[in-house]
């Protein structure tokens, strides 16, 4: 096992290098550039700006030196757009905002999600299964751009329960609504899954077996049915926990939470290529990180699978 | 009183395409430390029989009639008080050792569990008990075994693995439902000797299903053949066997290969199973039956009893063949 864990993590070097290639060339072919704007600079100052972070240099020279700075010092380089902030400023802001009702979205759809499914597969055909298929799929055809403010409208300006944006540390009031519309299709994808694998593993033989041994309905569920059942959730589970976690630009610009999925998308818009890199590395190297944790709890539930 | 009376069964399932109707009325007794063969080809409602008595029929079956184990009606039964028997009173073990152990569950956990529920001794002790099971099903090792899942043992091994799991609480019937198809040739008769063994030291009584005659012949006291969810003849193994008195029985019998007389090919019964949402109104072998009397089509041939032997035919038993 610790084996198979180095061997990953080795491999996952290459695979980020290319993918720090990739972003470079993608970026370096888009038209404009970081200073490019409505009332152009005189060329001299544009100059001196682009000599100052190294635009000037050639495109193979600023590749190595941007990997070997984020290699050897961790340093992801100062951004173009914000004055005086390095990326690690910019991710070190918004990455905990992300990461704080990222992971409560996961919760919530997680614990929401694999319930619903449960109890559908386990009364199908009853109304919990019509209940909880009608949920998944309602949940699954609206997206966020379009509950956020439904949200909204409802818990602010009609009810006037909750604050409508802002994030104040993370306080409960402030996390609701973004918890909600970031949770709600995972948890309609999870509870789909959950459901389809409950009701494939309930009509195995071994499950009959359980049966047969006389054990009570809610054993043979949770002690005999439940691994199988969420391997195939699994492997959902760790793209989704990155997606979540790093966070969504809908859910910034709707609930002004400042999370890093907001200045991704501006930085884009910008050509603000520092802290379009950091924020790519970011979110590659959590996908690859998650892999390989979902991985492991395979090889944890299952032990067919061995490394 | 018999240990188990199934009295009429009938067993339904709701499809799309309508009914089907695996079991129609069949009744039959098994008392306590008796072998029963139930004898039949694919389809001929023998599995769902058991399922049925065993409550563990698809979730689109319905059971109908009368199962009585030991004087309890278990079709009227709640899950509660069933759970209570199930295992404790009446195994089963199935068709297919390769998938019916639970994969994501030590054996040792899968067998303990067993004991805990109905006999509420402790772990460890469970385990022990359940080592010394396996060394009476002759798992080689068994006590390094036990922590082993089900993936490490072969078919065969996982067999008498299902059958100690089985046998864990000492049941007072043992339902097998064909335990050697899936097996092969020289593990089967392990198997069937390891039945033998068992039915003679414990004193459980078994019913073995099956479609493999060679298999029933050395085991069984008795022998129910089944066509069409309905009995066709029953009897002691001996006189169904050296005697039968259904033709299709003797359908069955002549189908069996035999490397003593040279038949050039193998003998089958002619004409295809029943279709089982569609039975004929008379008797369900008539399509395929040699023999065709005026109301094998239009009559369904009463169950009589005779001489201990009981059959469903319209032919009288000195005109067969």
């Amino acid at each position: 096992m610790l084996s198979f864990v180095i061997r990953r993590l080795a491999v996952a070097i290459p695979t980020l290098l290319i993918l720090v290639v990739l972003s470079f060339i993608l970026m370096y072919a888009a038209p404009g550039g970081p200073f490019n704007s409505e009332r152009p600079l005189p060329p001299e100052v544009l100059a001196n700006i682009e000599a100052k972070y190294g635009l000037d240099q050639p495109f193979w020279r600023q590749i190595v030196n941007y990997v070997v700075s984020v290699v050897t010092q961790f340093d992801f380089g100062p951004s173009f757009q914000y004055k005086d902030r390095s990326v690690n400023d910019v991710i070190a802001q918004g990455f905990p905002v992300t990461l704080t009702y990222g992971f409560w979205s996961f919760v919530v759809a997680v614990t929401v999600g694999v319930s619903l499914g449960v109890a559908a597969a386990i009364k199908q055909n009853s109304w919990i299964d019509y209940f909880a298929v009608g949920v998944s799929i309602g949940a699954q055809v609206l997206p966020n751009f379009v509950m956020a403010p439904i949200l909204l409208l409802i818990f602010t300006l009609w009810l006037g329960w909750l604050p409508g944006g802002g994030w104040n540390g993370g306080q409960w009031q402030f996390l609701i609504m973004p918890v909600i519309a970031l949770s709600t299709s995972y948890m309609a994808s999870i509870a789909r899954i959950t459901r389809s694998s409950m009701l494939e593993v309930l009509n195995t033989n071994f499950i009959r077996t359980a049966i047969a041994k006389g054990l009570p309905m809610r054993r043979v569920i949770w002690r005999h049915a439940m691994k199988p059942t969420i391997l195939p959730v699994l492997s959902y589970l760790g793209p989704a926990f990155v997606g979540m976690i790093t966070g969504s630009v809908i859910i910034d610009v709707f609930f002004s939470t400042g999370g890093i999925g907001q200045f991704f998308v501006n930085s884009a818009f910008n050509r603000d290529y520092s802290v379009i890199m950091g924020i790519t590395i970011l979110v590659g190297t959590l996908t690859i990180l998650f892999n390989l944790v979902v991985d492991i709890l395979y090889a944890w539930i299952d032990p067919k699978i061995r490394y | 009183m018999p240990l188990l009376e199934i009295e009429d069964l009938m067993v339904t399932f709701d499809t799309a395409d309508g009914d089907v109707h695996a079991v129609n009325g069949l009744t039959f007794n098994i008392d306590k430390g008796e072998t029963l063969a139930i004898v039949g080809e694919s389809g001929s409602g023998k599995s769902q029989t058991a399922f049925a008595a065993m409550g563990l029929l698809a979730k689109n079956g319905r059971a109908t009639g009368v199962a009585r184990f030991d004087g309890n009606d278990l079709l009227a039964m709640s899950q509660k008080d069933f759970n209570k028997i199930r295992s404790k009173d009446m195994a089963m073990i199935f068709q297919d050792p390769m998938t019916s152990l639970n994969p994501y569950l030590r054996v040792s956990d899968q067998m303990a569990e067993v004991l805990m529920l109905h006999n509420g001794i402790s772990k460890s002790q469970a385990v022990t008990e359940a080592v010394r099971m396996l060394d009476a099903v002759r798992i080689p090792d068994a006590r390094a075994r036990v922590t082993m899942y089900p993936h490490e043992f072969s078919g065969g091994m996982r067999q008498r693995i299902m059958i100690a799991m089985s046998l864990l609480c000492q049941p007072r019937l043992l339902i097998a439902d064909e335990p050697t198809t899936a097996l092969d040739v020289t593990v089967q008769a392990q198997i069937m000797q390891l039945l033998g063994d068992i039915r003679q030291d414990f004193g459980t009584a078994v019913i073995l299903i099956t479609h493999d005659l060679g298999v029933v012949a050395g085991f069984c006291d008795r022998t129910l053949v089944m066509y069409g969810g309905q009995i066709m003849e029953e009897g002691t193994t001996e006189g169904i066997f050296g005697n039968p008195t259904h033709p299709y029985t003797s359908g069955l019998l002549k189908a069996v290969p035999r490397l003593d007389v040279d038949e050039g090919e193998l003998v089958t019964i002619a004409g295809e199973p029943p279709d089982m949402s569609n039975l004929p109104k008379g008797c369900p072998f008539s399509p395929r039956c040699p023999v065709q009397l005026e109301n094998c089509r239009g009559e369904r041939p009463p169950l009589e009893t005779h001489d201990g032997r009981r059959r469903s035919c319209h032919l009288a038993v000195s005109e067969v063949a």
